[in-house]
């Protein structure tokens, strides 16, 4: 065996003292690392990772330049980060044929800010790198469109399918782009499910890492459909800290339970207000309220977002915070959202690898 | 999400194989290791619809003499994560037999 092969062998060797915090295992046995050159005294490997949006890609990036660092022979280190986004579910998805990861994000209540949330974490995934849709399935009031400043309408495409809209690099889909604002949605059940089928199967969505869906609030027929037609990744909770929206965040994550759709965790919003003039922090709606009800129900807690003008200001305008004003505490706030939920569903998918789907041969 | 839905054991059941047993029977193979074989009309007769059940009283209202005794499914469709759609040969296809439903419908394990 050459030098260069057993240093390259050494190599993989020190990076198995590196873990990846949410998977819990070594990035080696997780096959993450790819492609490990040496060549006089210069190292280069490539770490692909679960998600673009990994919280922890930097940190995880220095630890493999030091661990190599450390090496005999080795007198430079680069480490290229990249990012592959697994399914969570492998076949069966014939309506969404080139979607990865589909997550619904529900609250139960209305006027918790599904919307923002859905906005603002398409966006910071799309900005991480990943390929996002964002669908506006909020049929009774649909506000993607002027939360992401849209007036713009679809045009079909081949095969009758519609092209979703693109902004801010998210492919977006929703019923506002096909009514005009004084007009209403006033349908029954079966025409819910034809739009739900509609806005699947019938959008050139092509690839996506993630399908981000805001839901209507409430546990009925468009929840319902969705459940059916497409095994969701899991849902994102959206819950002020009030018990009077948290009582009924319960039953969103009841009916997700009770159709066997995995919950990826509770987002807290209008956690506290910041004073604009004072900074002092206020706690209208309480706090800390999803947190707990997270621990007792044993999910992930992703987040809590404050209430503040300038998310107001911004949604107002057709800009995302996270875009607008990337570097503010609420921008990051939503941010560490858009992380932790990607976190979450990394694991899924690591954990659907080990287990098997369902086979249906029939 | 508790981790017993993810696993699949008895109380949250998921299935790992679903396929034909016999001529036009229906297998299913358990997460748990668990297997079942589901007689063609005997899951015809148990489908939880709103037309073959009533949903408010549970009554069930589809007449066994109504089924033909060679009545077959045509195809199988998952529903979702939770549950099962049958197309059966005498045209009737509403029911969503849920994984839970099935667990409990399974045959060999009927104490009565």
């Amino acid at each position: 065996m050459s030098e260069t092969d057993k240093l390259k062998i050494d190599i993989v060797d020190a990076l198995k003292s590196i873990q990846d915090p949410d998977l819990g295992r070594d990035i080696v046995s997780l096959g993450f690392v790819k492609d490990v050159k040496f060549c006089g005294g210069v190292a280069a490997v490539t770490i692909e990772l679960t998600t673009p949006a990994c919280p922890v890609k930097d940190q995880m990036r220095e630890e493999a330049r030091q661990a190599i660092l450390a090496l005999d022979g080795v007198d430079e280190a680069n480490v290229e980060m990249t990012a592959r986004v697994r399914s969570s579910s492998s076949d069966n998805q014939s309506l969404l044929p080139g979607v990865k990861n589909v997550i619904p994000v529900a609250s139960g209540k209305g006027g918790v800010g599904k919307s923002t949330v859905s906005a603002n974490l398409a966006v910071a995934l799309a900005q991480s790198g990943a390929q996002v849709g964002l669908m506006d399935a909020d049929v009774y009031g649909p506000s993607i469109p002027t939360l992401m400043g849209l007036s713009e309408k679809p045009v079909s495409g081949p095969n009758q399918q519609m092209i979703p809209v693109t902004q801010y690099e998210v492919k977006i889909i929703s019923m506002g782009f096909f009514l005009p604002k004084e007009k209403a949605v006033i349908w029954r059940g079966p025409m819910l499910d034809k739009m739900i089928t509609q806005f699947l199967g019938g959008v050139q969505w092509g690839e996506l890492d993630y399908l981000i869906i805001d839901l209507p609030p409430g546990t009925g027929d468009i929840q319902l459909s969705l459940c059916q037609k497409v095994p969701l990744t899991g849902a994102v909770i959206v819950s002020t800290p009030q018990d009077v929206a948290l009582n009924v965040a319960q039953k969103a994550i009841a009916m997700f339970n009770q159709l066997n759709t995995p919950v990826l965790g509770i987002v807290e919003n209008m956690s506290h207000y910041r004073c604009s003039h004072c900074g002092q922090r206020d706690e209208i709606f309480g706090t800390g309220g999803a947190r707990k009800v997270s621990e007792s129900r044993g999910l992930p807690f992703l987040g809590e977002i404050p209430l503040s003008t300038n998310i107001r200001v911004h949604s107002d305008q057709g800009k995302p915070v996270v875009l607008a004003e990337p570097e503010s505490e609420q921008a990051k706030a939503f941010l560490q959202v858009a992380e932790n939920t990607a976190a979450q569903i990394s694991i899924r998918a690591m954990a659907g690898e080990l287990e098997q789907d369902i086979k249906v041969s029939f | 999400m508790d981790e017993q839905t993810r696993s699949g054991d008895d109380s949250s059941p998921i299935p790992r194989e679903i396929t034909r047993a016999g001529d036009h029977d229906i297998r299913i193979l358990w997460k748990s290791g668990h297997e079942s074989l589901y007689p063609a009309r005997y899951l015809r007769l148990k489908c939880p619809c709103a037309v073959c059940v009533d949903e408010w009283t549970g009554r069930e209202v589809l007449r066994p003499q109504a089924v033909t005794e060679d009545v077959a499914p045509s195809s199988l469709e998952l529903v979702g994560r939770y549950g099962l759609r049958v197309r059966w040969t005498d045209g009737h296809s509403d029911g969503i037999y849920t994984f839970k439903l099935l667990r409990e419908l399974c045959p060999c394990c009927q104490t009565s």
